[in-house]
């Protein structure tokens, strides 16, 4: 099951999915995000939720947008705080009220957030004679390709 | 750390010059492990020391900030990433049957798990249904490679206690499992045997007697490892009342596999959400009481005979048959035909070339790995990679639980406790 929220929904949506008692989806299974770079809002933030006793997940979808802070859900379920560091860490997801907002996989002072799509995740690009552009140093490069400084906005 | 062992004799023994003597407080106290150091007032200022990331005890590049106070831990803050591979990065910008190997790299202890989980996921954003002997055959190397992940915790867990012996004993049982995945794949460890649409191969005519061979001499095994554990006063010492965390917080920290079972949920991936045909398996699911390390210990010994149990009926009804989909979406055509037909040469070529393209959509799979619930979540936008690929490993919830299963306990039950969890690195970091 996929149910798409406003954040602002989000805190009472979990609340109710976790204490009411015919439902008690009480088991936070991940908690992700999915960018969408052409689109507006940006990010889908995807929470997963087991339920032992209806045997099920659910599945939670909020989009954000750039720069958006959504609400912390590490206070209601402790299995969901190093989830949002991933998320603040890979994406550069903010999170209201949460109790140690810091990267978690990536060092502190890691520029950039890689698993955004415009974030170039391989090395030097290699020029060929049917693509000789690609010698072209980073600021001159068209925006569209991998190394570009002007299609990562994070990493200039 | 060695004192821990052995309670300080009555009445003798510890030098009762190195803490200050104060009013009214006993400073020998006879009593068990540990209530000595509760007699002694907390100190103004705790003591931060690194354990890891290279401490052999950490199973990997774990490192944990402990606040100490004296022997006792205050507070323990995880500190992850030393092993962050970018594995969800680098399958954006591979195909499907590309991702394969990488998978196996995460969890590598049980690579072909993360090889199931991965091929699930994608096969149903494709809607192919995989042929029963190919289903059997998955089940029997996913029971094999949990049997050798459960050894080499149980190995290394009795190492950091102490007891050298087993860890041998279980090295040697592992190598025959890894014996079995060499035949049929070529290869020990990262076997990449599982692959999206079936398998790599069918397994030769060998295979079945291999592991019967197995299956007949581990259950004595693992007699063997229980007669040097279980009933051990040593081994019950380190690991009774250790480490406990109830069943309400394991849930909502997320655990999954021994580290929720062994508090008493008995929640297992194979029962809740069936795949490859568990539901026609008799098997049991293991589940502790105590929800400390001796529990959990008792759930993994007894998934290893549960594991056997599943095995033996697996091995019992193998079908003949394909092991792979039919559907040439995705699986190459036979090599016979590739001589004799043009289009099949074609496919062949354009399918390892350009992969195929899942139809745009989502799903989550999840599978039992030895170590909890590894789910994939899988987005498709329509192209031959995939669009998102976010992995659930199971140590990376368990580990997240770990701060609280350690405060107040002593540093030497640290080591106890974070064996007990059962973390493999690659899979926390990914």
């Amino acid at each position: 099951m996929i149910i798409e929220l406003a954040p602002e929904h989000l805190l009472e949506a979990v609340r109710c999915l976790r204490d009411d008692a015919d439902h008690r989806y009480e088991m936070p299974v991940l908690m992700t995000c999915v960018d969408w770079p052409e689109r507006e809002p940006r990010f889908d933030v995807v929470y997963v939720l087991r339920s032992l006793l209806r045997n099920d997940v659910v599945r939670l979808v909020v989009a954000a947008a750039e720069g958006d802070t959504l609400p912390s859900l590490a206070p209601l379920l402790p299995g969901m705080d190093w989830h949002e560091r991933e998320c603040f860490d890979l994406f550069g997801l903010a999170f209201a009220d949460h109790p140690n907002l810091r990267r978690i996989l990536l060092p502190d002072d890691w520029e950039g957030h890689p698993l955004r799509k415009d974030y170039v995740s391989f090395g030097e690009p290699v020029a060929f004679t049917h693509n000789l552009e690609w010698a072209l140093s980073p600021q001159d490069r068209p925006e569209y390709m991998p190394g570009s400084v002007r299609g990562s906005v994070e990493r200039a | 750390m060695s004192g821990a062992l052995v309670p300080p004799p009555t009445g003798t023994g510890l030098p009762t010059d190195a803490v200050p003597r104060q009013e009214g407080v006993p400073i020998i106290h006879p009593g068990g492990r540990g209530e000595f150091l509760d007699k002694i007032e907390p100190a103004d200022e705790l003591m931060e020391i690194n354990m890891g990331p290279q401490h052999p005890s950490t199973h990997g590049v774990l490192r944990l900030v402990l606040s100490l106070d004296g022997e006792r831990i205050r507070a323990c803050v995880p500190d992850i990433g030393y092993l962050h591979t970018g594995f969800e990065k680098s399958f954006e910008s591979h195909t499907y049957q590309q991702c394969i190997p990488l998978t196996d790299r995460m969890d590598y202890l049980a690579p072909p798990m993360n090889n199931l989980g991965f091929a699930l996921a994608a096969e149903e954003l494709l809607g192919i249904e995989i042929p029963p002997r190919g289903q059997v055959i998955r089940v029997i190397v996913a029971e094999l490679s949990r049997i050798a992940s459960h050894l080499i915790w149980l190995g290394t867990h009795a190492l950091d206690l102490g007891a050298t012996t087993l860890f041998m004993y279980c090295w040697a049982e592992r190598d025959r499992i890894l014996d079995i995945l060499e035949w049929i794949s070529g290869v020990r460890m990262m076997t990449s045997f599982i692959r999206v649409g079936g398998l790599m191969a069918d397994v030769p005519a060998e295979f079945e007697g291999m592991v019967r061979d197995f299956l007949r001499d581990f259950p004595l095994k693992v007699d063997q490892y229980e007669g040097l554990l279980t009933a051990n006063p040593i081994w019950r010492d380190r690991t009774i009342g250790l480490g406990v965390i109830d069943a309400a917080t394991a849930l909502a920290f997320g655990c999954t596999g021994a580290t929720l079972r062994g508090s008493g949920v008995p929640y297992d991936v194979r029962r809740a959400a069936p795949y490859c045909g568990y539901e026609e398996y008799a098997f049991d699911v293991p589940v502790g009481v105590n929800g400390d390390v001796y529990d959990r210990y008792l759930v993994r010994v007894r998934e290893m005979r549960e594991s056997c149990r599943i095995l033996h009926q697996a091995i019992d009804r193998l079908p003949d048959g394909p092991v792979n989909s039919p559907d040439r979406r995705v699986v190459p055509p036979p090599r016979e035909e590739i001589d004799t037909s043009m289009e099949s040469l074609i496919l062949h070529f354009k399918l390892y070339t350009e992969g195929f393209r899942p139809p745009p959509g989502s799903c989550y799979r999840a599978i039992e790995s030895p170590r909890g619930e590894l789910g994939f979540l899988m987005i498709s936008d329509g192209g031959n990679r995939p669009y998102r690929c976010k992995v659930r490993g199971p140590s990376f919830s368990n580990l997240s639980a770990l701060s609280r299963m350690v405060e107040g306990s002593l540093i030497a039950d640290a080591v106890a406790i974070v064996g007990s969890i059962d973390i493999v690195l690659g899979d926390v970091d990914r």
